[in-house]
This record gives C-alpha cells, structure tokens and sequence, in this order.
C-alpha cells in the first residue's frame, strides 16, 4: 500500500509542482495585488507610492459602469452565443449521426478545420471580411440589399458571436458526434423498427441520452465565453469597430494594466472575474445536475 | 527506472539548473558607476526599445561610429498595439531597458507614475536649445527633463492634387471652406469623401482642439484644472459632428483596411495627417505617386496655427543605470546629421526633426517624387512654428484616449455625438485622476 | 438503415447532405479566402477583388516572407514548433500521469485535490499573465525561452481528460496482473498504463499543441527579443506594422496560411486518436 501512495506521489508531483508555480502562486500575487493601489500627491510629477487599499480597487470595480457593462455585454453574448453554438453543434451532429448523411468522415473533417486556425488568425481573417470595399462577403450582402455593417454599434455583437461559432462549432459538433456514436445501436434499431421517424429517434432517444456531453459543452462554452478576449481585440485594435477597448471584463482588466496602468484595479477585475465564472460553472452543474439526477 | 521517465526528470532538472543560471546572471551588473558613457576599452551596452521605422538603420549607424556604448535594439510592437503595455510592465517588474520611445501624450502618465527618470543631468541646456520650443515644453513637466524629442509632428492636410483640380475645387485655407469643399467633393463623386473622422485615434481630434486654442490641462498650483467643455473645444466638437452627420467625412479606422482601400480606390481624396504621415501615404500608395499634395491644415480664422499629432520622445526608465549612455544616443539619434539621415534614406519616413539645424538635411534625405516634387519640409516648417503653446497633455491620457476612443467608436451608427463622447472622456479623467490621490478640479 | 421512414421531407437524403454541405461552405470559406489572399500582391489584396487572379504573386510573396528580416519568419516557425512541440509533449506526460494517478490511487483529499485541479480550469488566463510576468521578471527568465515553455506545461483540462481516459481504457485486472507479476508501480504505469492510453495522451498533446500554437498573449508580455517570437506573435507585431506600411498585408496573410497548416495536417492525419479521445472525454 505504502508503495502505491508513493507512486500516487510520484505521478501527481510534477503536475503539482507547475500547477503551484504557474497557477496558484500568481493567483495568489493577484489577490494580493488587488489589495494595493497607487497613490500620488500634488500633480504627480513625484512619483507614486503604493499603499493598501484593502478592497478599494473591488469596489472602484464593481463602481465603474463600464466594467458592468462588459458583463452585460457578456449576459447578451451568452444569451446569443451559447443556444446558437449548443443548438448548431448538435443539429450538425445529428444530421452527421443520422442514416442519410453521407460522407462522414469528409463532413467531420471539414466542419472541424477551423479549429486548426489560431484565433488570432481567424480574427485577422474575418476583419478583412467584414471590411465594406474588401470583403466578398458584404458586397454580396449588399447587392443582395442586405446593409448589415459590421463595424456599427449593433454590428459589434454579431461580428463576435460569428467568429466565435466558426471556431468552435465544429470542434463542438465532434464532441457531440463521438457521443451519439457510443450510444448502444440496438436502442435505436429498436425504435425504428417501433416506426418512430428519424426527427423523433433523434429528439426523443439520442438527445436524453448524450445529456451529459451537452452538459460538458454547455459548461466549457460558459467558461470560454467569459474569457472572450483575442478576438474582441483584435476587432478593437485593427477596425473602426464599435468593439471597445473594455468590451468584455477580461479586456477591461487588459486595458486597465495596460492603458491606465492600475496594476491593483487590473488584479480585482480579474479576480472578480474569475470568482463569477467559478459562480456561474456551480451553479449551472447544481442545476442541471438536479433536473436529471439519473444522467 | 524507465527511459521516458529518467529523460523527464533530466529535462526537469535541467530547467531547474538553467533558471538558477539566468538568476544568477541577472544579478549582476557590469556597470556600478551608473552615469558612466564607457570608453573603447570597455564599452557600455545599452538596451533600446522602438518600433518606428528606420530604427535599426539609425543603432546600426551609431554602432559602427561609436566604440564606447553599444546599442542593442529591440523592436517592440507599436505603442498602442501592445509597446505601451511591455514598457509598463518592465518597469513595474523592474527590467525595462534603458532607453524607450513614448509619443509625447503618453510621456506625462509615465512620469507620474515614477517610471522615468530625470535627465536633466546629462541633457545640457546646449542640447536644448537645439530643439523646437514647443517640443521641449511637452517633454518638461514639473521643472524637470523627462525625455529627448524627436520629432515635431504639425498637422498638415494631404489631398489629391488632380483630383481637386478635376473636380474644381480649391485648396481649403479655413475650417468653412473645408466644409464646402467637402459638400463639393461628395457632390462631384457621390462615393468619395474629402477626409476621414477616425474614430480609432482620438489624438487626431484632439489635435485639431489643440489648434484651434484650447487647453485641457493646465498645471495650477498643485493642482489639475480639467477644462474640456470650453467653448473652444465644443466649437471643434460640434464642426466635426456636423461633418459625421452629413455624411461627409468617412468614419474607418485610421490605417486600417478599409481606411486604405478608400484611398486606393478614390474614395477617400484627402487626408488629416502630421508630418510623418507624408512619408506613410507615399508607401502606402505607391501607384498614386505624383498625384498628392500637401496644404497647411485648415484654421479657424486663417491665419496659420496647428496642432501636435503624435510624434515621439525617448525616455530613460527609473530602473536604468546607464542613463548618461542612453541620453548620449538618444541626443546622437535626434541631433545629428548621421542620425536622422540614417533614418530617412532607410525608406519613407518623412519625420520632421525637432531639431532645428537638421531640418535641411531631413529634407535632401526625402525624396519627394510622391508629391510631385513638392517641397512639403517648408509646410511642415510653416506648420511648425505655428504650433500653438500652451497645450499640456494630462497625467493620465491612457484614460482619457480609451474613453474618447470606446465613445467615437459608436459615431458611426449615431449611438453618440463628439461633444457626448468627450464629455464622457472628461469624467473619467476626472475620476482618474481622483482615485490616484491627485487634486484636481474640473 | 436506409429504410427509415420518409414521412418528414425535410429529413429526406438531399436535405440533410445539403444542410451539411452548407455548413462545411461556411467553415471553409474564409481558409479558402486566406488561401487566395495569400496570392495577393498589397494592391490588389487592398483593393478587394479577392477571388480573381489578378495581382497573383504568391511567389513574391513567399520569398518576401523568406527574405524580411533575415528569414525572422522561419525562425519563428521554429520556435513555435519547439515551444508547441516540447511543450505539448512534456504537458501530455504530466497530465496523463496525474490523470492515472487520480484514477487508479486512492489516498486522503483526492476528490478535494481534484476539485482544485479543476478550478484551474475556470481562471482567465489573460489574467495570470501579469502577475506572471511580475513573478518571471523576479526570478530573472523574462525574455527567455523558458518564460513561454514552462507556464504551457500546465492544462488543468488535461488532467480530467486523462482521468477519464484511465478510467475507461485500462482495466483494473491488466494493472493487478502486471503487479502479480512483480513490477513496480512506476514501471506498471509507464510499461501497461500509458500505452493504453496512447489516444488520451494523442488528445491531450493535440489540444496543447493547438493551444501553444496559438497562445500570443502570454508571449506578447513576455518576450521582447523577437529571435524569441513563435509564430502568433510575430504575426501580430507585423500585422500592427501594416499600420505604417501596406506592404506587410502580403506578409500577414501569407505568413497566417503557413502558420496554419501544420494544425491541419496533426488533425488530420491524427483524427482517429483525438476522436477517440474526445468521446472518452464526453461519454463519462
């Protein structure tokens, strides 16, 4: 017994020991950071000391409108982003799981090759399309008297929710094909063979029984689009874009250490951050968890 | 043991040695005496940090002709695409290199935040005098030298010389006839604009209140005064919003795709740049060599006045011990013939020094195909000494430029005016600058 | 199979392959963009008028890339295959080895560890990047290659995949006959464990790999000396010069196409491993 725990050590330490380094520690230096702010005299041209501020830089957060309005930015995204991306992922999967489809392994690979594509790089790609005079795309849209622009206020959130969706829908898709594909074949023999139609065996008998991959994507995609950061960016930095540059929290927290050099208010957004996304992952595992205590 | 396993554990013992090593050498400083420029025997080496075009042909010029210091140049990202960020966090951590370029709005924000320092030592009262008046008051706050200019950046107005003459319109000497030469232009060509209102750069607009006489900061005492809601400044705000609702200037991003498309295509004929923008516009647009010009930027009431549309400064961050070597070069790059020729005969830059003797010599380096051969150094010079005094960016235009630049990203589809979004950019500076513990009133 | 009813027409055989069809068209344009991009001389590519020939120069284009800054790009290619390459593999180790021991271990405060392993999951990372930067700078190994290397060798996701992985792949009774045998525990891991994981561990790699590959910010705050540059941010510093200077869209578009098709070939040339690890991953 003594021999397995050491080697239950063994296996676990190196991860542990990166884990500490590279994670814990800088989150706690993050805490601790938080907890301090600059503070100058006069016209500032002395320099600045650093003092405590216990949870000032929290409350200057939570105080400033636009770091608010990223999270509702965020709830909008969510709202928008996560059924499409849930929904589109797993229609794909089923058209791709059904009898019908045909060329399987072409369509799998092909709806996944996006995900190949750094997201720095997709963002580059899209804001060439996007861009009126250059793109295929919105020439086409406004010869067929579609006017959509973009880089308008209302264009912001569509612009994103697309990038988003042509990254991770296929990768997504796969997840849940995998899924559908391990489900026992002779359920669904059986249910034919019953005259149930193809739309039913779908939405009666494989959705119940993926529920807990959907769970997975639903969970992670939360996850991710709290994080939103390179693409947003790069529609800030590279555009006439109405994507500001505190569109999201994590871009907030970016351009306060960066722009406004308020490394303590930088620290407290994160960490705020980071506590709703550990808040929102609870209690969407509570929720769904209770619905379907069998799964 | 297993051979995968032992190979880890050697690869990780190794990483082990190899930090300690760096730390080790980290640690230790060559050059105790701090102010010291080295000699041939032993030479200082210095970092420098830059993104501007022409830089490595400028350390690689001074390398060869200067035995005593050593530069080593690394180029960054551009300030606002991620420059600004690397040097805030070298000198929070401590590391930042010797000598960094900051563009003149971003000077005051660094130095009150303690990360410069002080050059005034090894910055002679000789070598001040050398330069433009107005530079020098933007890289002196607080009684103190915190950077050598480079460039003076007045704005000046880039056009299409044949298509105005097409068109039959004259060159803009006021604000008004700008208007009406934009109505004409719109109306000569319903796809082609005279300008462009970018929304992405809020130096640009901020330039144009700085040329019409307003004065944002004002140092009084020991306090701020914040006045961005003078008459002045609302006069520009309403002109521009006037011009944004007409549809007469274009709104893309300045540099941007879409932006250069536009001038590529004739749909955008103009352009509200500084001086270095000759030098961009001629690279970007190679095909329309000969076909451009370049005009004083409008004013209000005609008479000569402009702005400061970027234009660039090196600092010495708090942490250097080599400040005499990094002020020695950076006086070479911006006060020598060897140094500014290096930098503009290395492509297209058209930076107009804002050292006064080297004007001449910025100019022969130019070469002025693009305009036709237009001596567009004597508009940069006229534009230069018009530039209007008195104008103090804030210790806190990070701030500021974020909020003016998230507010005129919504101009577009009418979610705000100019005079909103700079009103919006005047709270936040206020709330700024009041949350670091400074006075200020406005 | 094919004898499913037909009642609902919009189920029908060309309905479904088309919506599929579709589907892949919106996946693929904007590569098959980026791949006629790549042909473009700067005028032409800022001209619009993407999808025709004109202004075709992809072999400019290439030997641009090749000879800017002397061949800085190839450098950098080299550098991301090293941090993606060395640092996928090493992570993949490590994660497997932690994924295994939390399955096939018991000892106090597992599920407690695990939890916190899986909190991991949840932190921004653009937000450790600071305090990590400050921390590297401390130790002195900002602006080396360890700075990028050693904060990738962590992926908390890793772990709960390889846990999964060692749940469902290997059987108690294959490590009990190797212990009957008499080998030790370490060596049962390395000689029975982690070959039977080969496709949790091929997943795990791929997703790292994907995941350095495309990592900028971190090296963006970490690196100054572009010798030191991967690909993503080497990309980015030439795309913000395009602010001053066209002539880098050619280099932007053409570097981004290299640049993505090494994750094309490991996908595709590796889908039956990380297809099977993914469904390990979601059919717990």
């Amino acid at each position: 017994m003594k021999a397995r725990t050491r080697a239950a050590a063994t296996l676990l330490t190196p991860f542990f020991v990166l884990f500490t380094v590279v994670m814990l520690i800088p989150i706690g230096y993050a805490v601790w950071l938080s907890l301090f702010t600059e503070q100058q005299s006069g016209l500032g041209f002395g320099g600045s000391e650093t003092v405590f501020t216990g949870l000032g830089n929290y409350t200057a957060a939570l105080g400033d409108r636009v770091f608010r309005d990223g999270f509702l930015v965020l709830l909008g995204y969510c709202v928008v982003y996560i059924p499409l991306m849930v929904g589109g992922a797993l229609a794909l999967a089923l058209l791709l799981d059904s009898a019908l489809a045909r060329a399987k392994r072409f369509f799998q690979l092909a709806l996944f090759l996006p995900h190949a594509v750094p997201g720095i790089i997709a963002a580059m790609i899209w804001l060439y399309l996007y861009t009126p005079g250059l793109s295929p795309v919105v020439s086409a849209m406004h010869s067929g008297g579609i006017g959509f622009d973009f880089f308008s206020p209302g264009g912001a959130l569509p612009s994103i929710v697309n990038i988003a969706l042509w990254e991770w829908l296929g990768y997504n898709m796969v997840i849940f094909y995998a899924a559908l594909q391990a489900i026992d074949r002779s359920v669904l023999e059986a249910a034919t063979v019953d005259g149930a139609s193809g739309g039913r065996i779908a939405f009666s008998i494989k959705l119940p029984l993926i529920r807990s991959s959907v769970l997975m994507v639903v969970l992670f995609t939360i996850i991710g689009s709290l994080q939103l950061f390179t693409e947003p960016l790069i529609l800030n930095t590279g555009s006439g874009s109405a994507v500001s540059s505190s569109w999201t929290p994590n871009m907030y927290a970016y351009t306060a250490a960066f722009s406004r050099n308020d490394f303590g208010l930088a620290a407290a957004a994160s960490v705020l951050l980071a506590l709703t996304a550990a808040l929102l992952s609870f209690v969407v595992t509570r929720l769904t968890g209770r619905k379907g205590a069998h799964a | 043991m297993n051979r995968s396993w032992s190979r880890t554990t050697l690869s990780i013992a190794g990483a082990v040695t190899a930090l300690a090593v760096v730390t080790a050498c980290g640690g230790s400083g060559d050059d105790s005496d701090g102010g010291g420029t080295g000699t041939a025997a032993k030479p200082v080496t210095i970092t420098f940090w830059g993104w501007a075009k022409g830089t490595k042909e400028v350390v690689d010029a001074f390398n060869a002709s200067h035995k005593n210091i050593r530069v080593k140049f690394e180029e960054t990202p551009s300030g606002n695409a991620g420059g600004y960020a690397k040097i805030s966090n070298a000198i929070k951590a401590g590391n930042a290199p010797d000598l960094v370029s900051v563009e003149y709005p971003q000077l005051p924000e660094y130095v009150s935040q303690g990360g410069f320092q002080d050059i005034g030592k090894y910055f002679t009262e000789e070598t001040r005098k050398k330069f433009l008046p107005q530079a020098v008051e933007q890289t002196t706050l607080g009684g103190k030298t915190w950077a050598v200019p480079f460039d003076a950046a007045p704005q000046a107005f880039f056009y299409r010389k044949d298509l105005f003459e097409k068109y039959g319109i004259a060159v803009p000497k006021t604000w008004d006839e700008f208007k009406s030469a934009a109505e004409k232009v719109k109306k000569a060509d319903s796809k082609a604009r005279i300008g462009t209102f970018f929304p992405d750069d809020p130096t640009t607009f901020e330039a144009m209140v700085w040329q019409a006489g307003a004065q944002w900061f004002k140092a009084d005492g020991d306090t701020w005064k914040v006045n961005t809601t003078d008459g002045t400044t609302t006069k520009v705000a309403d002109y521009w919003q006037g011009l944004i609702k007409g549809g007469l200037v274009r709104t893309d991003a300045s540099f941007s795709p879409a932006w250069t498309n536009s001038l590529k295509t004739g749909g955008t004929i103009g352009y509200l740049g500084a001086s270095w923008g000759g030098g961009v516009l001629g690279s970007t647009l190679p095909e329309q060599s000969g076909k451009w010009a370049v005009a004083p930027i409008p004013t209000w009431d005609g008479k000569p006045a402009s702005g400061m549309l970027g234009g660039t400064t090196f600092a010495v961050p708090k942490n250097s011990e080599k400040a005499a070597a990094a002020v020695e070069f950076a006086t070479w790059m911006t006060t020598t013939e060897e140094g500014i020729k290096a930098r503009i005969s290395s492509g297209t830059s058209s930076a107009f020094p804002a050292a006064l003797s080297l004007r001449p010599a910025a100019k022969k380096a130019f070469d002025t195909e693009f305009y036709g051969g237009q001596d567009i150094y004597q508009v940069f010079e006229d534009g230069g000494s018009a530039i209007a005094q008195g104008w103090t960016w804030g210790p806190s235009m990070g701030t500021t430029n974020t909020t003016l630049k998230d507010q005129f990203g919504k101009l577009a589809g009418g979610g705000t005016t100019v005079p909103e979004a700079v009103k919006a950019a005047h709270d936040a500076t206020v709330a700024e600058l009041s949350k670091r513990g400074l006075k200020v009133e406005g | 199979m094919s004898t499913t009813t037909r009642k609902n027409p919009w189920l029908s055989k060309a309905a479904v392959n088309g919506a599929l069809l579709l589907a892949v068209l919106y996946m693929l344009f904007p590569l098959v963009w980026l791949v006629t991009a790549a042909t473009k001389d700067t005028g032409s590519l800022l001209a619009g008028d993407t999808f025709s020939f004109e202004g075709f120069d992809l072999s400019k284009n290439l030997s641009d890339i090749a000879s800017y800054g002397d061949g800085v790009y190839f450098r950098w290619y080299g550098n991301s295959l090293l941090y993606a390459g060395v640092g996928a593999a090493v992570c993949s180790l490590i994660c497997v080895a932690a994924g295994y021991a939390f399955d096939k271990y018991e000892f106090r405060g597992k599920e407690k560890l695990f939890g916190l392993v899986l909190l991991g999951v949840l932190v921004p990372t653009t937000a450790l990047a600071l305090p990590m930067y400050l921390l590297a700078s401390k130790i002195g190994i900002v602006n080396t290659y360890w700075s990028v290397l050693i904060p990738v060798l962590v992926n908390p996701f890793g772990v709960y995949l390889a846990r999964v992985f060692s749940a469902g792949y290997i059987p108690g009774e294959a490590l009990e006959a190797a212990r009957i045998d008499g080998a030790g525990e370490l060596r049962t891991f390395f000689s029975i464990g982690l070959p039977m994981m080969m496709p949790g561990f091929v997943t795990v790699f791929l997703f790292q790999f994907t995941a350095i590959w495309n990592n900028f910010f971190l090296p963006l705050v970490m690196l100054s000396d572009r010798k030191l540059f991967p690909l993503s941010l080497g990309l980015y510093s030439w795309n913000t010069n395009t602010h001053s200077e066209p002539g880098f869209y050619p280099l932007v578009v053409t570097g981004s196409l290299l640049a993505v098709i090494p994750l094309i070939v490991a996908f595709v040339s590796l889908q039956r491993h990380w297809k099977a690890g993914l469904t390990a991953g979601s059919v717990k």
